[in-house]
């Protein structure tokens, strides 16, 4: 049945994208292609991060937040004369951290995932206004924005640490038993627990994992703009939550893969490219977004539904 | 199967959409002109994009409209911007969210040969020049001279004798930067000026309220206020209002919104910097096919600006 509900969601996408083939000719050309899958690639990769807390039967409303501050400690020690590899270093290990706050708070302190990242959501942007005093980090050097701008062939650098980054995460989520206890948590805590497992441990580290693939955006995201913005990253725990949940991740917990969350994402950005290539009303494209979304749980509900009788 | 279904409803409200829209290669003989918002939840930029489409049917232009849904997503107005350069458009014409953040966008338009032209908001021009971005020109207000002519106001209105607060834009953004510089410089000069208190509402309506009153109960010596944009301003008379104050503090704003000037009319707020537009966007479009036709531009074009008080609102 997962397989089946996978399968579907690749078919929506090849369905959509021949749709647009077919209303517009600058779709389907290579250099839009292209440009879809690296726009894509920073949803994706924040997308990775909330494929493994939502497995785990949670959900992480501060990603965009803790895009914001990896970005602006990044930005930061850029300017401040550190080399690439520091700077690259503290940044993820403050996305890092952050997360690990989020997992320690709400595996030690017993709290719901939901409050316990709304308040970090909050502290994490706040942080990162501060520590900036509200302006934009910017100007880099050519080296660094080699990550946004270089390409391999075609292929622009976004979209290959994209590529790296879902097989690690599936190799982790799939071979490993750190990964198998992501579903297993999810899918029933207490047993879990009752079967010897470290739960509070593991949960900690999802959601330190979930950090840390805000920072890995942030990075790609700061090469692009060229900038680091405090106010980055507004609203992508919701884009990464979309791409999570159309992808058919059930938001209960212990279903989907990522292989799902990446098509997933995937639709969001073509949907997005393709309005605005037919020149859609910016209105109109948030209504079809929306819309989009809530068809596609509402096909996992049904499904869901009809496994059970 | 029914995901299947559902996603061709999907693909189907984009048919329907794009019927409706129109895509964006009709008619190859019209040239296309890509007008790129900062947002389209703001009059400021409605006004825009009505001058800007009237221009564009008058000079037969195809105008693709396209905004980011928040003023200040950097991100999304670049995506906007490479997804329109591959519709082959002849011109981008562009509110920046981001003096320097924008210029990666513009990067992408000068490697597809896309002449660029800067509408409001100014293109830092160091990061622009080190990137090898050329602009075709910039049509906008005097944001500075804007400020000056709200803090003149200020002090002559008041016999050079206020205490100050200021709600700023953005910080970091251009726009809202220069507005303050020029009311800064503007009441420098008169010793019984004093500016109490200067924070950040981020051009909101809300934000300008809770940050008034916040102000109002740390500093109860307020008697005017500047804001560097209406709806701030706006948000700031309700917290007067709430604070039984009304008519007791002097308000100034930049834009004058219709709603800035219903409260002219009615008296809540004493002044606004009128800014054009719809001037600008009919401007904008005007240049962009100067530019297609290869005539020469003007480096910055400069669309009036008006002080809009109680004697000649209408």
């Amino acid at each position: 049945m997962k397989d089946a509900r996978q399968f579907g969601t690749l078919i929506g996408l090849v369905l959509l994208s021949a749709g647009l083939w077919i209303l517009t000719p600058h779709f389907l050309t290579v250099s839009n292609l292209v440009n879809v899958v690296e726009q894509t690639s920073i949803n994706a990769i924040v997308a990775v991060g909330m494929t493994f807390v939502i497995l785990s039967g949670g959900i992480d409303l501060s990603v965009g937040s803790i895009v914001a501050l990896a970005g602006v400690v990044l930005g930061t020690s850029l300017q401040s004369g550190h080399p690439l590899a520091i700077a690259l270093a503290l940044a993820l290990a403050a996305g890092t951290a952050a997360g690990l706050v989020n997992g320690a708070l709400i595996s030690g302190g017993g709290l719901p995932p939901f409050i316990v990242t709304l308040g970090t959501m909050s502290i994490a942007r706040g942080a990162a206004l501060l520590f900036t005093e509200g302006r934009p980090v910017s100007g880099f050097d050519a080296a660094f924005r080699l990550l946004a701008t270089g390409r391999v062939g075609f292929v622009p650098a976004p979209v290959i640490a994209m590529a790296v980054v879902y097989a690690a995460a599936h190799l982790v989520l799939t071979r490993t038993t750190f990964g198998r206890y992501v579903y297993a948590i999810g899918g029933n805590e207490e047993a879990t627990r009752l079967s010897g497992v470290a739960v509070r441990f593991h949960k900690t580290m999802i959601y330190g994992v979930s950090g840390l693939m805000s920072a890995i955006a942030a990075v790609l995201l700061t090469a692009r703009l060229n900038s680091a913005q405090p106010i980055a990253g507004i609203n992508y725990e919701l884009d990464a939550i979309a791409a999570t949940v159309i992808g058919g991740t059930s938001l209960m917990g212990g279903e989907g893969t990522l292989g799902g969350t990446l098509v997933g994402a995937l639709i969001m950005g073509v949907l997005r490219n393709g309005l605005n290539l037919l020149g859609v009303s910016s209105f109109l494209q948030q209504i079809v977004i929306g819309g989009v979304i809530v068809i596609a749980v509402l096909l996992d509900t049904v499904l869901k539904r009809k496994n059970r009788t | 199967m029914k995901n299947t279904i559902a996603l061709i409803l999907a693909a189907a409200a984009v048919s329907v959409s794009c019927n409706r829209g129109g895509p964006a290669t009709t008619n190859s003989d019209r040239p296309t002109v890509a007008l790129v918002l900062k947002t389209l939840n703001h009059p400021f930029f409605v006004d825009m994009r009505r001058g800007a489409q009237e221009a564009a049917d008058r000079l037969g232009v195809n105008l693709q409209v396209q905004a980011a849904e928040r003023e200040i997503d950097v991100e999304k107005q670049m995506q906007i911007v490479e997804n329109m350069i591959q519709t082959g458009i002849q011109a981008l014409v562009i509110t920046p969210s981001g003096s320097r953040e924008i210029v990666s966008a513009l990067v992408k338009a000068k490697n597809a040969k896309v002449p660029i032209i800067i509408v409001d908001t100014r293109v830092d021009a160091k990061a622009a020049a080190d990137a090898g971005v050329k602009t075709e020109t910039f049509v906008g207000s005097d944001n500075y001279a804007g400020g000056k002519l709200a803090g003149e106001y200020l002090v002559t209105s008041t016999g050079g004798k206020a205490h100050v607060a200021i709600l700023e834009g953005i910080p970091g953004h251009e726009t809202g930067d220069s507005r303050m510089r020029g009311f800064r410089d503007a009441v420098k000069g008169a010793a019984g000026v004093t500016i109490v208190a200067s924070q950040p509402a981020n051009w909101e309506r809300d934000q300008g309220f809770n940050v008034f009153q916040n102000m109002l109960q740390a500093h109860p010596d307020i008697d005017s206020v500047f804001a560097c944009s209406d709806l701030m301003a706006l948000g700031a008379i309700e917290a007067i209002r709430a604070a039984g104050k009304t008519g007791a503090i002097k308000v100034i704003g930049f834009d004058a919104l219709d709603d800035a000037k219903k409260a002219i009319a009615a008296g809540t707020m004493a002044a606004s910097v009128a800014q054009f537009p719809s001037e600008m966007g009919k401007a904008a479009v005007e240049s962009a096919v100067k530019v297609i036709r290869g005539e020469a531009l003007p480096a910055d074009i400069n669309v009036k600006l008006a002080l809009v008080t109680k004697d000649n609102v209408k």
